[in-house]
Protein backbone atom coordinates (compact mmCIF):
# COMPACT_ATOMS: atom_id res chain seq x y z
CA UNK A 1 0.00 0.00 0.00
CA UNK A 2 2.81 2.11 1.10
CA UNK A 3 4.98 1.38 -2.68
CA UNK A 4 1.74 2.46 -4.58
CA UNK A 5 1.45 5.75 -2.65
CA UNK A 6 4.67 6.55 -3.10
CA UNK A 7 4.70 5.33 -6.87
CA UNK A 8 1.16 7.39 -7.15
CA UNK A 9 3.57 10.66 -5.50
CA UNK A 10 6.30 10.25 -7.98
CA UNK A 11 3.96 9.64 -11.09
CA UNK A 12 1.92 12.74 -10.22
CA UNK A 13 5.14 15.00 -9.46
CA UNK A 14 6.93 13.70 -12.79
CA UNK A 15 3.71 14.99 -14.49
CA UNK A 16 4.02 17.89 -12.75
CA UNK A 17 7.05 19.02 -13.88
CA UNK A 18 6.18 17.47 -17.47
CA UNK A 19 3.48 19.98 -17.78
CA UNK A 20 5.57 22.45 -15.79
CA UNK A 21 9.40 22.35 -16.17
CA UNK A 22 10.85 23.78 -13.57
CA UNK A 23 14.21 24.32 -15.26
CA UNK A 24 15.84 24.28 -18.37
CA UNK A 25 19.23 22.95 -19.93
CA UNK A 26 21.05 25.46 -21.92
CA UNK A 27 24.77 25.25 -23.69
CA UNK A 28 26.80 27.52 -21.25
CA UNK A 29 27.83 29.74 -24.29
CA UNK A 30 24.44 30.22 -24.55
CA UNK A 31 23.47 31.19 -21.57
CA UNK A 32 26.12 33.82 -21.37
CA UNK A 33 24.86 35.31 -24.12
CA UNK A 34 21.22 35.69 -23.24
CA UNK A 35 22.85 37.10 -20.08
CA UNK A 36 24.95 39.45 -21.96
CA UNK A 37 21.88 40.73 -24.13
CA UNK A 38 19.72 41.03 -20.92
CA UNK A 39 22.23 42.87 -19.18
CA UNK A 40 22.05 47.18 -18.79
CA UNK A 41 24.79 48.87 -20.62
CA UNK A 42 24.87 52.04 -19.08
CA UNK A 43 27.65 53.52 -21.05
CA UNK A 44 26.10 52.81 -24.32
CA UNK A 45 22.61 53.66 -23.48
CA UNK A 46 24.32 57.17 -22.33
CA UNK A 47 25.79 58.00 -25.27
CA UNK A 48 22.88 57.00 -27.06
CA UNK A 49 20.65 59.00 -24.73
CA UNK A 50 23.08 62.05 -25.51
CA UNK A 51 23.09 62.21 -29.02
CA UNK A 52 19.78 61.20 -30.13
CA UNK A 53 17.54 62.81 -27.45
CA UNK A 54 19.51 65.01 -24.92
CA UNK A 55 21.47 67.36 -27.34
CA UNK A 56 18.02 67.80 -29.90
CA UNK A 57 16.17 68.69 -27.04
CA UNK A 58 18.39 71.56 -25.79
CA UNK A 59 16.00 74.39 -27.31
CA UNK A 60 13.44 72.91 -24.78
CA UNK A 61 15.72 74.64 -21.88
CA UNK A 62 14.35 77.48 -20.08
CA UNK A 63 16.57 80.69 -21.33
CA UNK A 64 18.67 81.18 -18.67
CA UNK A 65 17.81 85.31 -18.11
CA UNK A 66 14.73 84.40 -17.87
CA UNK A 67 15.57 81.99 -15.00
CA UNK A 68 17.90 83.97 -13.40
CA UNK A 69 15.63 87.28 -13.47
CA UNK A 70 13.17 84.95 -12.17
CA UNK A 71 15.37 83.65 -8.93
CA UNK A 72 16.13 86.99 -8.59
CA UNK A 73 12.60 87.62 -7.87
CA UNK A 74 11.02 84.93 -6.07
CA UNK A 75 13.17 82.20 -5.40
CA UNK A 76 10.16 79.47 -4.81
CA UNK A 77 8.33 80.54 -7.16
CA UNK A 78 10.91 80.36 -9.89
CA UNK A 79 11.81 76.68 -8.51
CA UNK A 80 7.67 76.44 -8.64
CA UNK A 81 7.80 77.41 -12.28
CA UNK A 82 10.75 76.65 -13.42
CA UNK A 83 12.59 72.96 -11.59
CA UNK A 84 12.08 69.69 -11.25
CA UNK A 85 12.29 67.14 -9.04
CA UNK A 86 12.21 63.62 -8.81
CA UNK A 87 11.12 63.82 -5.12
CA UNK A 88 13.40 61.26 -3.69
CA UNK A 89 15.08 64.12 -1.52
CA UNK A 90 15.08 67.98 -1.45
CA UNK A 91 17.30 68.27 -4.90
CA UNK A 92 16.17 70.24 -7.59
CA UNK A 93 17.52 70.89 -11.14
CA UNK A 94 16.76 73.32 -13.61
CA UNK A 95 17.52 72.86 -17.21
CA UNK A 96 18.75 75.90 -18.83
CA UNK A 97 20.25 77.57 -22.19
CA UNK A 98 21.72 81.05 -22.53
CA UNK A 99 25.03 82.86 -23.61
CA UNK A 100 27.16 85.15 -21.64
CA UNK A 101 30.65 86.89 -21.47
CA UNK A 102 33.66 85.23 -19.74
CA UNK A 103 34.66 87.18 -16.25
CA UNK A 104 36.78 84.75 -14.58
CA UNK A 105 38.32 81.25 -15.29
CA UNK A 106 39.33 79.11 -12.42
CA UNK A 107 40.18 74.90 -12.59
CA UNK A 108 36.97 74.52 -11.37
CA UNK A 109 34.91 76.70 -13.05
CA UNK A 110 34.34 79.26 -16.15
CA UNK A 111 32.35 82.16 -14.86
CA UNK A 112 29.52 83.87 -17.10
CA UNK A 113 27.94 87.29 -16.67
CA UNK A 114 24.51 86.85 -18.20
CA UNK A 115 22.87 90.65 -17.96
CA UNK A 116 22.92 92.56 -20.13
CA UNK A 117 26.16 95.49 -18.88
CA UNK A 118 26.97 93.39 -16.09
CA UNK A 119 30.59 92.11 -15.31
CA UNK A 120 29.51 89.83 -12.16
CA UNK A 121 29.66 86.29 -12.51
CA UNK A 122 25.48 84.92 -12.68
CA UNK A 123 26.68 81.71 -14.01
CA UNK A 124 29.55 79.48 -13.48
CA UNK A 125 30.20 76.57 -15.91
CA UNK A 126 31.60 73.74 -13.86
CA UNK A 127 34.84 72.51 -15.83
CA UNK A 128 36.52 69.83 -12.65
CA UNK A 129 34.99 66.99 -12.16
CA UNK A 130 31.26 66.14 -12.40
CA UNK A 131 29.16 64.56 -9.93
CA UNK A 132 25.17 64.50 -8.83
CA UNK A 133 22.49 63.59 -10.84
CA UNK A 134 21.68 67.12 -12.87
CA UNK A 135 21.85 65.40 -16.15
CA UNK A 136 19.48 62.64 -15.60
CA UNK A 137 16.92 64.13 -13.42
CA UNK A 138 16.97 68.16 -14.60
CA UNK A 139 15.91 67.80 -18.26
CA UNK A 140 12.66 65.25 -17.53
CA UNK A 141 13.73 63.05 -20.54
CA UNK A 142 14.57 60.52 -18.16
CA UNK A 143 11.59 58.73 -16.44
CA UNK A 144 12.93 56.30 -12.68
CA UNK A 145 9.72 54.21 -13.48
CA UNK A 146 10.87 53.20 -16.68
CA UNK A 147 14.59 51.15 -15.51
CA UNK A 148 12.92 48.31 -12.82
CA UNK A 149 16.68 48.34 -11.83
CA UNK A 150 17.35 51.25 -9.12
CA UNK A 151 21.08 50.28 -9.86
CA UNK A 152 21.15 50.81 -13.18
CA UNK A 153 19.25 54.55 -13.30
CA UNK A 154 21.91 55.44 -10.65
CA UNK A 155 24.96 54.19 -12.86
CA UNK A 156 23.34 56.00 -15.79
CA UNK A 157 24.37 59.28 -13.66
CA UNK A 158 27.46 58.36 -13.45
CA UNK A 159 27.75 57.32 -17.41
CA UNK A 160 26.60 61.13 -18.24
CA UNK A 161 28.71 62.75 -16.17
CA UNK A 162 31.80 60.25 -17.32
CA UNK A 163 30.72 62.28 -21.15
CA UNK A 164 30.85 65.65 -20.00
CA UNK A 165 34.27 65.26 -18.56
CA UNK A 166 35.31 63.66 -21.23
CA UNK A 167 33.76 65.59 -24.04
CA UNK A 168 31.54 69.22 -23.28
CA UNK A 169 34.68 70.33 -20.30
CA UNK A 170 37.83 69.87 -22.44
CA UNK A 171 35.98 71.53 -25.40
CA UNK A 172 34.73 74.35 -22.84
CA UNK A 173 38.37 74.91 -21.52
CA UNK A 174 39.88 75.16 -24.75
CA UNK A 175 37.19 77.89 -25.74
CA UNK A 176 36.98 80.08 -23.05
CA UNK A 177 38.77 83.11 -22.84
CA UNK A 178 38.52 86.53 -20.51
CA UNK A 179 35.77 88.73 -22.14
CA UNK A 180 34.45 86.49 -24.90
CA UNK A 181 30.79 85.32 -25.28
CA UNK A 182 29.92 81.58 -25.25
CA UNK A 183 26.58 80.17 -25.58
CA UNK A 184 25.80 76.94 -23.89
CA UNK A 185 22.98 74.89 -22.65
CA UNK A 186 23.29 73.07 -19.37
CA UNK A 187 21.69 71.74 -15.70
CA UNK A 188 21.90 73.18 -12.40
CA UNK A 189 21.52 71.18 -9.29
CA UNK A 190 20.09 72.75 -6.22
CA UNK A 191 20.36 71.05 -2.90
CA UNK A 192 18.14 73.16 -1.07
CA UNK A 193 16.50 76.45 -0.78
CA UNK A 194 19.55 77.75 1.34
CA UNK A 195 21.60 77.35 -1.33
CA UNK A 196 23.18 80.58 -2.48
CA UNK A 197 22.87 80.74 -6.40
CA UNK A 198 25.15 83.73 -7.28
CA UNK A 199 26.22 82.38 -9.77
CA UNK A 200 23.95 79.31 -10.57
CA UNK A 201 26.17 76.15 -10.70
CA UNK A 202 25.80 74.73 -14.16
CA UNK A 203 26.90 71.31 -15.73
CA UNK A 204 27.61 72.09 -18.96
CA UNK A 205 25.81 69.87 -21.90
CA UNK A 206 27.07 71.78 -25.08
CA UNK A 207 28.68 74.81 -25.26
CA UNK A 208 29.35 77.17 -28.33
CA UNK A 209 31.77 80.18 -29.31
CA UNK A 210 30.64 82.35 -31.70
CA UNK B 1 -16.00 22.01 26.94
CA UNK B 2 -17.31 24.14 30.34
CA UNK B 3 -18.25 27.70 30.29
CA UNK B 4 -14.19 29.07 31.70
CA UNK B 5 -12.70 27.30 28.43
CA UNK B 6 -15.18 28.92 26.10
CA UNK B 7 -14.55 32.51 27.61
CA UNK B 8 -10.70 31.42 27.45
CA UNK B 9 -11.04 30.21 23.90
CA UNK B 10 -12.86 34.25 22.98
CA UNK B 11 -10.37 36.23 24.21
CA UNK B 12 -8.50 36.36 21.55
CA UNK B 13 -11.73 37.26 19.24
CA UNK B 14 -12.76 39.84 22.08
CA UNK B 15 -9.79 41.61 22.08
CA UNK B 16 -9.51 42.20 18.43
CA UNK B 17 -13.14 42.96 17.96
CA UNK B 18 -12.36 45.77 20.84
CA UNK B 19 -9.11 47.09 19.33
CA UNK B 20 -10.98 47.37 15.59
CA UNK B 21 -14.28 49.20 17.62
CA UNK B 22 -11.72 51.55 19.07
CA UNK B 23 -9.73 52.46 16.43
CA UNK B 24 -12.26 52.83 14.29
CA UNK B 25 -13.53 55.55 16.45
CA UNK B 26 -10.28 57.19 16.91
CA UNK B 27 -8.83 57.09 13.03
CA UNK B 28 -11.75 57.69 10.41
CA UNK B 29 -8.71 55.86 7.67
CA UNK B 30 -9.24 52.34 9.71
CA UNK B 31 -12.44 50.97 8.68
CA UNK B 32 -11.81 51.33 4.93
CA UNK B 33 -11.67 48.13 1.83
CA UNK B 34 -8.44 49.85 0.93
CA UNK B 35 -7.06 49.65 4.59
CA UNK B 36 -8.86 46.37 5.04
CA UNK B 37 -7.00 44.98 2.45
CA UNK B 38 -3.96 46.37 3.29
CA UNK B 39 -3.85 44.91 7.09
CA UNK B 40 -4.57 41.88 5.45
CA UNK B 41 -1.52 41.78 2.86
CA UNK B 42 0.78 43.07 6.07
CA UNK B 43 -0.10 40.11 7.64
CA UNK B 44 0.33 37.66 5.48
CA UNK B 45 3.74 36.61 5.25
CA UNK B 46 3.61 36.50 9.39
CA UNK B 47 0.40 34.09 8.96
CA UNK B 48 2.71 32.13 6.87
CA UNK B 49 5.50 31.83 9.84
CA UNK B 50 2.36 31.27 12.42
CA UNK B 51 1.16 29.07 10.80
CA UNK B 52 4.79 26.95 11.74
CA UNK B 53 5.10 28.20 14.34
CA UNK B 54 1.83 27.16 15.89
CA UNK B 55 2.45 23.13 15.01
CA UNK B 56 5.27 23.31 17.20
CA UNK B 57 4.52 24.96 19.81
CA UNK B 58 1.54 22.67 19.90
CA UNK B 59 4.10 19.68 19.99
CA UNK B 60 5.45 21.24 22.77
CA UNK B 61 8.84 23.19 20.81
CA UNK B 62 9.72 26.69 19.14
CA UNK B 63 11.66 27.71 16.56
CA UNK B 64 13.36 30.33 16.01
CA UNK B 65 14.76 30.33 13.11
CA UNK B 66 11.99 30.94 10.97
CA UNK B 67 13.00 34.01 10.48
CA UNK B 68 16.42 33.21 8.76
CA UNK B 69 15.09 30.19 6.64
CA UNK B 70 12.47 32.85 5.38
CA UNK B 71 15.74 35.14 4.46
CA UNK B 72 17.43 32.33 2.67
CA UNK B 73 14.67 30.67 0.72
CA UNK B 74 13.85 33.85 -0.34
CA UNK B 75 17.56 34.68 -1.49
CA UNK B 76 18.20 30.76 -2.95
CA UNK B 77 14.73 30.85 -5.20
CA UNK B 78 15.88 34.56 -6.07
CA UNK B 79 19.14 33.43 -6.67
CA UNK B 80 17.92 30.46 -9.37
CA UNK B 81 16.09 32.20 -10.92
CA UNK B 82 18.15 35.03 -11.67
CA UNK B 83 21.18 33.08 -12.66
CA UNK B 84 20.81 29.58 -12.41
CA UNK B 85 23.15 27.03 -12.14
CA UNK B 86 26.17 26.73 -13.82
CA UNK B 87 27.69 23.31 -15.00
CA UNK B 88 31.37 24.39 -15.93
CA UNK B 89 32.24 20.70 -16.30
CA UNK B 90 29.79 19.84 -19.00
CA UNK B 91 29.51 23.02 -20.56
CA UNK B 92 25.58 23.35 -19.35
CA UNK B 93 23.44 26.05 -17.60
CA UNK B 94 20.47 25.24 -15.57
CA UNK B 95 18.14 27.98 -16.10
CA UNK B 96 15.05 27.72 -13.70
CA UNK B 97 12.09 28.82 -14.30
CA UNK B 98 9.60 30.76 -11.67
CA UNK B 99 7.94 27.38 -10.76
CA UNK B 100 11.18 25.73 -10.50
CA UNK B 101 12.43 28.69 -8.50
CA UNK B 102 9.10 28.85 -5.90
CA UNK B 103 10.01 24.74 -5.54
CA UNK B 104 13.41 24.84 -5.06
CA UNK B 105 12.77 27.85 -2.57
CA UNK B 106 10.28 25.93 -0.66
CA UNK B 107 12.73 22.65 -0.87
CA UNK B 108 15.30 24.32 1.03
CA UNK B 109 13.54 25.97 3.53
CA UNK B 110 11.73 21.95 4.10
CA UNK B 111 15.13 20.72 3.89
CA UNK B 112 16.46 23.34 6.88
CA UNK B 113 13.46 22.42 9.17
CA UNK B 114 13.74 19.06 8.64
CA UNK B 115 17.43 19.49 9.61
CA UNK B 116 16.03 21.28 13.03
CA UNK B 117 14.12 18.34 13.45
CA UNK B 118 16.81 15.76 13.21
CA UNK B 119 18.75 17.73 15.87
CA UNK B 120 16.36 18.26 18.13
CA UNK B 121 14.86 14.39 17.71
CA UNK B 122 18.00 12.35 17.54
CA UNK B 123 20.60 14.77 19.36
CA UNK B 124 18.16 15.53 21.84
CA UNK B 125 19.05 19.11 21.75
CA UNK B 126 16.70 21.30 23.24
CA UNK B 127 14.72 23.13 20.26
CA UNK B 128 15.61 26.90 21.79
CA UNK B 129 19.22 25.64 21.14
CA UNK B 130 18.85 23.69 17.63
CA UNK B 131 16.99 26.61 15.95
CA UNK B 132 19.29 29.24 17.62
CA UNK B 133 22.02 27.19 15.68
CA UNK B 134 20.12 26.86 12.94
CA UNK B 135 19.17 30.91 12.81
CA UNK B 136 22.60 31.55 12.52
CA UNK B 137 23.78 28.70 10.22
CA UNK B 138 20.72 30.20 7.82
CA UNK B 139 21.81 33.67 8.48
CA UNK B 140 25.16 32.69 6.84
CA UNK B 141 23.98 30.66 4.14
CA UNK B 142 22.03 33.74 2.67
CA UNK B 143 24.95 36.13 3.41
CA UNK B 144 27.13 33.25 1.31
CA UNK B 145 24.76 32.75 -1.11
CA UNK B 146 24.35 36.46 -2.04
CA UNK B 147 27.26 37.54 -1.19
CA UNK B 148 25.70 39.89 1.20
CA UNK B 149 23.74 41.86 -2.02
CA UNK B 150 20.36 42.06 -2.53
CA UNK B 151 19.19 39.89 -5.72
CA UNK B 152 17.07 42.11 -7.58
CA UNK B 153 14.86 42.08 -10.63
CA UNK B 154 12.95 39.32 -10.88
CA UNK B 155 10.57 39.56 -13.44
CA UNK B 156 7.10 40.65 -13.19
CA UNK B 157 5.96 36.46 -13.31
CA UNK B 158 7.72 35.99 -9.86
CA UNK B 159 6.83 39.30 -8.33
CA UNK B 160 3.20 38.63 -9.00
CA UNK B 161 2.92 36.07 -6.25
CA UNK B 162 3.68 39.13 -3.97
CA UNK B 163 2.39 42.12 -5.42
CA UNK B 164 -0.51 40.67 -7.77
CA UNK B 165 -4.33 40.86 -7.33
CA UNK B 166 -6.68 38.10 -8.26
CA UNK B 167 -10.58 39.28 -7.89
CA UNK B 168 -9.34 42.50 -6.28
CA UNK B 169 -7.16 40.45 -3.16
CA UNK B 170 -3.85 40.54 -3.15
CA UNK B 171 -2.05 36.85 -4.09
CA UNK B 172 -0.21 37.18 -1.23
CA UNK B 173 -3.46 37.13 1.01
CA UNK B 174 -4.82 34.35 -1.28
CA UNK B 175 -2.00 32.25 -0.47
CA UNK B 176 -2.01 32.67 3.10
CA UNK B 177 -5.53 31.65 3.37
CA UNK B 178 -5.56 28.29 1.48
CA UNK B 179 -2.72 27.47 3.61
CA UNK B 180 -4.63 28.42 6.71
CA UNK B 181 -6.95 26.38 5.11
CA UNK B 182 -4.89 23.51 4.37
CA UNK B 183 -3.34 23.37 7.78
CA UNK B 184 -7.19 23.95 9.90
CA UNK B 185 -7.74 20.64 8.06
CA UNK B 186 -4.68 19.41 8.87
CA UNK B 187 -4.77 20.08 12.57
CA UNK B 188 -8.53 18.91 12.54
CA UNK B 189 -8.87 16.42 10.39
CA UNK B 190 -6.37 14.21 9.79
CA UNK B 191 -3.85 11.71 11.77
CA UNK B 192 -1.01 13.77 12.24
CA UNK B 193 -2.79 16.72 13.34
CA UNK B 194 -4.31 14.88 16.04
CA UNK B 195 -0.45 12.82 16.88
CA UNK B 196 0.76 16.61 17.32
CA UNK B 197 -1.56 17.70 19.79
CA UNK B 198 -1.00 14.57 21.14
CA UNK B 199 2.67 14.51 21.18
CA UNK B 200 2.73 18.51 22.98
CA UNK B 201 0.30 16.86 25.43
CA UNK B 202 2.10 14.77 26.82
CA UNK B 203 5.14 13.01 25.14
CA UNK B 204 5.56 9.93 27.40
CA UNK B 205 1.64 8.87 26.78
CA UNK B 206 1.78 9.81 23.05
CA UNK B 207 5.37 7.19 22.76
CA UNK B 208 3.27 5.10 25.44
CA UNK B 209 -0.05 4.86 23.13
CA UNK B 210 2.49 3.82 19.78
CA UNK B 211 2.96 7.62 18.11
CA UNK B 212 6.16 7.98 16.58
CA UNK B 213 6.93 10.98 18.54
CA UNK B 214 10.47 11.89 16.84
CA UNK B 215 8.92 11.36 13.13
CA UNK B 216 5.72 13.63 14.43
CA UNK B 217 8.41 16.44 15.60
CA UNK B 218 10.65 15.76 12.07
CA UNK B 219 7.17 16.59 10.28
CA UNK B 220 6.32 19.38 12.54
CA UNK B 221 9.75 21.49 12.20
CA UNK B 222 9.93 20.59 8.32
CA UNK B 223 6.59 21.48 7.24
CA UNK B 224 8.00 24.89 9.76
CA UNK B 225 10.58 25.20 7.44
CA UNK B 226 8.53 25.16 4.05
CA UNK B 227 6.38 27.63 5.79
CA UNK B 228 8.79 29.74 6.55
CA UNK B 229 9.93 29.46 2.87
CA UNK B 230 6.77 30.26 1.70
CA UNK B 231 6.69 33.55 3.47
CA UNK B 232 10.23 34.17 2.22
CA UNK B 233 9.47 33.79 -1.50
CA UNK B 234 5.83 36.44 -0.87
CA UNK B 235 8.44 39.21 1.08
CA UNK B 236 10.67 38.34 -2.12
CA UNK B 237 8.47 38.68 -4.73
CA UNK B 238 6.98 41.91 -3.05
CA UNK B 239 9.95 43.68 -3.14
CA UNK B 240 11.11 42.38 -6.26
CA UNK B 241 14.30 41.78 -4.70
CA UNK B 242 15.87 39.51 -1.87
CA UNK B 243 17.30 41.11 1.19
CA UNK B 244 19.43 38.76 2.53
CA UNK B 245 18.74 40.46 6.19
CA UNK B 246 14.78 40.28 5.39
CA UNK B 247 12.74 38.54 8.39
CA UNK B 248 14.99 39.61 11.23
CA UNK B 249 13.17 39.48 14.02
CA UNK B 250 9.86 37.91 12.34
CA UNK B 251 10.43 34.63 14.49
CA UNK B 252 9.20 36.78 18.00
CA UNK B 253 6.26 38.53 15.99
CA UNK B 254 5.28 34.92 15.09
CA UNK B 255 5.64 33.51 18.54
CA UNK B 256 3.79 36.51 19.49
CA UNK B 257 0.97 36.13 17.56
CA UNK B 258 0.73 32.70 18.39
CA UNK B 259 0.75 33.24 21.86
CA UNK B 260 -1.83 35.99 21.86
CA UNK B 261 -4.20 33.68 19.77
CA UNK B 262 -4.48 31.24 22.57
CA UNK B 263 -2.00 28.54 21.90
CA UNK B 264 -0.33 27.45 25.25
CA UNK B 265 3.32 27.59 25.16
CA UNK B 266 3.97 23.95 26.67
CA UNK B 267 1.82 22.54 23.90
CA UNK B 268 -1.17 20.34 23.37
CA UNK B 269 -3.77 23.30 22.78
CA UNK B 270 -4.56 26.42 20.62
CA UNK B 271 -5.64 26.16 17.37
CA UNK B 272 -4.84 27.21 13.62
CA UNK B 273 -8.20 30.06 13.95
CA UNK B 274 -6.31 31.23 17.17
CA UNK B 275 -3.22 32.06 15.84
CA UNK B 276 -4.95 33.94 12.69
CA UNK B 277 -6.84 36.20 15.18
CA UNK B 278 -2.97 36.44 16.63
CA UNK B 279 -2.01 37.42 13.57
CA UNK B 280 -4.86 39.84 12.93
CA UNK B 281 -4.33 41.34 16.53
CA UNK B 282 -0.92 42.31 15.76
CA UNK B 283 -1.75 43.60 12.09
CA UNK B 284 -4.59 45.38 13.16
CA UNK B 285 -2.12 46.77 16.07
CA UNK B 286 0.90 47.91 14.15
CA UNK B 287 -1.90 49.20 11.50
CA UNK B 288 -3.76 51.60 14.03
CA UNK B 289 -0.53 52.64 15.75
CA UNK B 290 0.77 53.54 12.61
CA UNK B 291 -2.69 55.34 11.34
CA UNK B 292 -2.97 57.01 14.67
CA UNK B 293 0.76 58.40 14.33
CA UNK B 294 2.47 56.83 17.41
CA UNK B 295 6.24 56.60 17.16
CA UNK B 296 7.54 53.22 16.06
CA UNK B 297 9.78 53.40 19.59
CA UNK B 298 6.32 53.28 21.54
CA UNK B 299 4.82 51.13 18.86
CA UNK B 300 7.37 48.40 19.92
CA UNK B 301 6.64 48.90 23.53
CA UNK B 302 2.99 48.70 23.49
CA UNK B 303 3.23 45.80 21.57
CA UNK B 304 5.19 44.04 24.07
CA UNK B 305 2.80 44.93 26.48
CA UNK B 306 0.07 43.02 24.49
CA UNK B 307 2.33 40.12 24.56
CA UNK B 308 2.83 40.29 28.36
CA UNK B 309 -0.77 40.42 29.04
CA UNK B 310 -1.71 37.47 26.52
CA UNK B 311 0.62 35.25 28.10
CA UNK B 312 -0.44 36.71 31.57
CA UNK B 313 -4.29 35.93 30.53
CA UNK B 314 -3.20 32.71 29.19
CA UNK B 315 -0.76 31.58 32.80
CA UNK B 316 -3.68 33.19 34.90
CA UNK B 317 -6.52 30.71 32.89
CA UNK B 318 -4.60 27.66 33.49
CA UNK B 319 -3.47 28.42 36.98
CA UNK B 320 -7.85 29.17 37.66
CA UNK B 321 -8.44 26.06 35.96
CA UNK B 322 -6.12 23.40 37.21
CA UNK B 323 -6.93 24.95 41.15
CA UNK B 324 -11.02 24.45 40.08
Amino acid sequence: MRAVTWIIAIAVAAAVCGLFPPFHLVPLKTAAAEQKAKAFDTTRFAGTFWTNRLLPSLDKAVPARELLSAIQNDPPAAKKKYSRSLGLDENYYYFLRGDGKVVSISDDEISLAISKDSTNAEVALETGLVFGDALRDGTGLLNVNDYPNSQDFNDLSAALDRIVETNVIPQLRGQAKPGETISFAGCAEVDDESTDLKPLKVIPIQTLTP
Amino acid sequence: MNKKEIIKKLQPLVALVVMVLVLSLMSDKFLTFANGRNILLQISVNLCLSLGMTLVILTGGIDLSVGAILAFAGAFAAGLLKNGIILGRFGLAVQFTVFGAVLAGILAGFVLGWFNGLVITKFRLPPFVATLGMLSIARGLTMLWTGGFPVTDLGTKFDFMGAGFFLGIPMAVWISAALVAFFYLVTRRTILGRYIYAVGGSEKAAAFSGINVDRIKLWVYALTGALAAIGGLIVTARLDAADPKAGEGYELDSIAAVVIGGTSLSGGEGSILGTVLGCLIIGVLNNGLFLLDISPFWQQVIKGFVILAAVAADKFGTRRQSYS
